[in-house]
């Protein structure tokens, strides 16, 4: 045999052994889970263990010591991995900072490759729609449809249409993220509405894809390569010098790839690029005097992917807009910063229990007798927004984008 | 003195790998068995080894000792395959220099590889090496790819005994030999000190078998013969979790072969070879062995040291009296001597040779009972090999985590439905106790009405209870609560067990100690002395030799 047989050999024996080595950069996330002294602080803390007792998720501590030690095994832990929903909250909270969630998506990862009939069949399903669309949902079949759509929800939150720019150069490049493209369209247009009026020069992408995210947290390591190489590679030819996205998972996803592969531009939410960009008082002077709406009292969700995965910065700048913005008052709410559930992937296979997490939430959202709840992320927005409706709350839910939007006095 | 009127064919000293072997096989054929030894099973030389069942590799100028470990791999795969696992292993070169005569492993691996179902041992490019394990220094300019299998030394031991006490043997733990009666200076008798009823016991033997290890001398004396060993020190470092991706062997400060091998769920960094004449049970690793190993694997895994070291682990060779020569030149073969007074002694051996060993026993014993029923223990499964598990099946039926399943499927095999079954009248005992490994109370529940563990530590060895990176931090009192219940322990015992158990976790933890499991043990310390008053309490219990007074 010579070598390069050999190495073949060496390689499909590893995979009958269900070992895929290690890479370089996976070593740190690796090395921070031998940090764990198995004091069971992020036990406490996990969402999902409150919600549904370890009996059904045995928590972030069984990760660190137990569930994550031999990847051969790696396999056997598909019934529990699968339900984090990645919040980050035990990372926070761990005095080791041991990176539970990056540990997470690597043993998702071995899963994937080795045993695939143990990842959840929903997530198969997205996975056919991401190869087939590089987008995370199918895309409407008729655009006169969507458009249509995108129309109702405008009218029904009394936001203007701009129409859409797709410019060969810009400063900005406003990528809405799956979900504010094809399902929470009123996010993307608020988006327009904000930059447009601050004369940012923006475009969008003349075909949005995605990120990559929802590859990377079902351990699809191969479609994740190819959306991010395929993003760099239309973010190289714009030229722009910042991404803007109103999308929590995107913030922290963009940020990620686009440190790891080198596209040499930031990518923020757009909540960073309001307060740190366009500055608060140029928000205050905008909004002033908007007497379109009557006063409003607000309570905010904190997205785990802003606040955990990004930086809590974020949601102290939602916290400073909102505050200033006329006749808003705002109580923060209890459980402000606890997940929706709506991570990970989990409503997409468990229902039940991104149902079970979200729980704590809507109490503390009725505790705050807020009327309203704003949440700068179309996912924490539609999980949440759908759970407060299921039991009956009258509450009513905005993406912060749109909250924002709303307030800006209409140009012309 | 407690006269018995029992009569056995054989006795056998000692319930290490060979012991335990020799009984299994005396039983199967037909014999009046009793082993007795003074601790536990697999509580000395064979707990503290790697679990490599080798092929022989390193014993290259002993061509018929390569012939027969590689058929006992091939007997073991057979025999025990539940418990056994294999590991591709990568043997790295910085430097042609290096490699010499090194070369002739290469052939005479490959002359056996085929009947292990292994591939012969093949040269990689430094690229793929380093693919395979980033760890490896990025100078490697080649290395040599081969197979060994790894099985679980204690439950390879506790099997053979559980085998033999199904086939009518009497396994009887905490009875340390004392003496022998004899009749013209040959043995007709054998006296041991019961350790668990304190009382001085006798029974008749018409044969006894020596497979005390390091220990063999002392007995062969009671008998009025004489034993020589070389006995040679040991020591591994083990590390959380498998941090290597393949086993790795390199080339050590001193010119011998190192290794650091995942080993179910940890990474063992061994072994050391040393002459020692020290008490074999009071030896700990020293901070020369835990250096020479760090160094030397540093030399080819720069990053070793960012690892976290749990333990240590230390044991002693009882090789065969070959003197002058360097260790690695002693021969790995093993001798039965037969003393000619009722008493044959083993010296030397290896793990994977302990059924073959127990098998030219057994034939001599034959002989000389009269009997002519043949050797079956290479053919017949030890218990939990007779088939397939199903672990998603029986997560599914019983509503266990398929990793908590895993785990015991590889301790247990089909015995494993066994346990499950006890969950069906107590769902509560579904309950994890051991988060590390992890264990269910079911098990342990199990394993102390099945296997005759008396302390903790005997658990530990049957069950991997405590072995994680937290070094029994959290399942100590859990654990010993659900013991005392079993046994119906005292509150005395309970709390001097937790203090054994805790003293033996302390004598591997204490000489590697650093880094991360420096955090580790100021938890486990708040957890005893903090919380559990455990460092003020009055029980009468003598500190061990590793221990500091207060």
């Amino acid at each position: 045999m010579n070598e390069d047989e050999a190495f073949e050999y060496v390689k499909n024996t590893l995979r009958k052994e269900k070992i895929t080595p290690y890479h370089s950069h996976e070593l740190e996330v690796v090395k921070s889970v031998e940090r764990c002294i198995n004091c069971g602080l992020c036990i406490s803390h996990c969402p999902v263990v409150a919600a549904v007792g370890v009996d059904r998720f045995s928590g972030p501590r069984s990760i660190a010591v137990e569930l994550s030690r031999s990847p051969p095994e790696f396999w056997s832990t598909a019934d529990v991995v699968y339900l984090c929903t990645g919040c980050g909250t035990c990372r926070e909270v761990c005095p080791k900072n041991v990176d539970i969630p990056e540990v997470v998506n690597l043993i998702r990862a071995r899963i994937f490759e080795h045993r695939p009939d143990l990842v959840p069949k929903s997530l198969h399903v997205l996975r056919e729609v991401l190869t087939e669309y590089y987008l995370a949902f199918e895309p409407w079949e008729d655009k006169e449809e969507k458009n249509e759509s995108r129309d109702m929800r405008l009218e029904r939150l009394g936001l203007p249409f701009v129409q859409d720019k797709i410019l060969d150069k810009a400063e900005v490049l406003l990528y809405p993220g799956c979900q504010a493209e094809e399902r929470a369209q009123e996010v993307r247009e608020a988006a327009k509405v904000i930059l447009d009026h601050f004369d940012v020069d923006y475009t969008l992408l003349d075909d949005m894809s995605c990120c990559g995210l929802p590859s990377r947290l079902m351990g699809d390591h191969e479609t994740e390569r190819v959306l991010a190489k395929q993003l760099k590679e239309k973010v190289k030819k714009l030229g722009i010098k910042t991404v803007v996205t109103t999308c929590a998972g995107c913030t922290s996803s963009l940020s990620d790839i686009s440190y790891r592969n080198e596209w040499g531009v930031p990518a923020v939410h757009i909540l960073e690029f309001l307060a740190e960009e366009i500055g608060l008082e140029k928000i205050d002077s905008a909004t002033k005097g908007s007497t379109e709406f009557s006063d409003v009292h607000v309570t905010v969700h904190d997205p785990c992917h802003l606040i955990r995965h990004t930086s809590r910065q974020i949601t102290d700048f939602a916290l400073d807009i909102l505050r200033q913005l006329p006749g808003v008052k705002v109580t923060e709410s209890e459980a402000n910063d606890s997940c929706c559930g709506g991570g990970g992937l989990v409503s997409y296979h468990s229902d039940d229990v991104a149902k079970a997490v979200v729980k704590e939430n809507m109490e503390a959202i009725q505790k705050t007798s807020a009327d309203r709840l704003v949440t700068p992320c179309p996912l924490c927005t539609a999980q949440i927004e759908s759970n407060l409706f299921k039991t009956g709350s009258s509450v009513e839910v905005d993406d912060l984008t749109v909250f924002i939007a709303q307030r800006l006095p209409k140009k012309r | 003195m407690c006269m018995s009127d029992s009569e056995f064919d054989v006795v056998v000293i000692g319930g290490g790998s060979t012991g335990t072997a020799v009984a299994r096989d005396c039983a199967m054929r037909g014999f009046r068995t009793l082993l007795l030894e003074r601790d536990d099973i697999a509580s000395a030389t064979v707990g503290t080894c790697a679990g490599m069942i080798s092929s022989g590799l390193k014993y290259r100028s002993e061509p018929d000792i390569m012939k027969m470990c590689s058929t006992e791999v091939v007997h073991l795969n057979r025999i025990a395959r539940h418990i056994i696992m294999k590991n591709p292993i990568l043997t790295p070169f910085r430097d042609l220099s290096d490699v010499g005569s090194d070369m002739e492993y290469v052939e005479s691996y490959s002359e056996h590889a085929e009947e292990r179902d292994v591939p012969e041992m093949m040269f990689l490019t430094p690229e793929a090496t380093i693919a395979i394990e980033p760890l490896l220094h990025p100078d490697v300019v080649f290395s040599v790819y081969y197979e060994e299998f790894f099985i679980d030394p204690f439950r390879l031991c506790l099997l053979q005994a559980l085998d033999a006490k199904r086939h009518g043997a009497e396994i009887k733990t905490y009875c340390e030999v004392i003496g022998f009666e004899t009749v013209n200076d040959v043995i007709q008798g054998v006296v041991f000190y019961n350790r668990i009823t304190g009382t001085t016991e006798k029974i008749g033997a018409k044969i006894v078998v020596n497979a005390a290890g390091p220990w063999a001398p002392k007995i062969a004396g009671f008998s009025g013969a004489e034993l020589e060993l070389r006995l040679n020190k040991g020591a591994h470092i083990i590390l959380d979790r498998r941090v290597v991706n393949v086993g790795i062997s390199v080339k050590a400060l001193d010119g011998r072969y190192i290794y650091l091998f995942p080993h179910e769920n940890t990474t063992l960094l061994g072994t050391t070879a040393l002459d020692t004449w020290e008490d074999p049970d009071s030896l700990v690793a020293s901070f020369d062995e835990i250096e020479y190993l760090m160094r030397s694997i540093e030399t080819y895994i720069p990053s070793i040291r960012d690892a976290r070291i749990i333990r240590t682990m230390a044991g002693v060779r009882p090789l065969v009296a070959d003197w002058k020569v360097p260790e690695g030149k002693v021969t790995r073969g093993y001798q039965v001597i037969d003393h000619e007074n009722g008493l044959i002694s083993f010296t030397g051996g290896k793990l994977v040779m302990c059924r073959h060993m127990a098998e030219a026993v057994t034939d001599i014993v034959s002989k000389k009972l009269g009997n002519d029923s043949a050797c079956t223990t290479h053919e017949k499964p030890l218990p939990g090999n007779e088939a397939d598990v199903d672990v998603e099946a029986l997560s599914a039926e019983y509503g266990v985590s398929m990793h908590a399943l895993e785990r015991m499927r590889a301790r247990r095999g089909t015995e494993m439905t066994k346990i499950l079954e006890l969950t069906k009248d107590h769902p509560e005992w579904k309950t994890t106790i051991c988060t590390c490994e992890p264990i269910i109370e079911a098990e342990i529940r199990y394993a102390i009405r099945e296997e005759f563990p008396q302390t903790l530590n005997d658990l530990r060895r049957r069950l991997r209870l405590g072995t994680g990176p937290c070094q029994g931090t959290f399942c100590t009192y859990k654990a010993a609560s659900i013991l005392s219940e079993e046994l119906d322990l005292q509150g005395d015992d309970f709390l001097v067990d937790i203090l054994d158990f805790r003293a033996e976790r302390w004598k591997g933890i204490r000489p590697s100690m650093r880094g991360e499991q420096l955090a580790q043990e100021e938890l486990a310390q708040g957890m005893y002395s903090c919380v559990g008053n455990l460092d003020q309490s009055d029980v009468d219990y003598d500190l061990k030799p590793w221990e500091e007074g207060v």
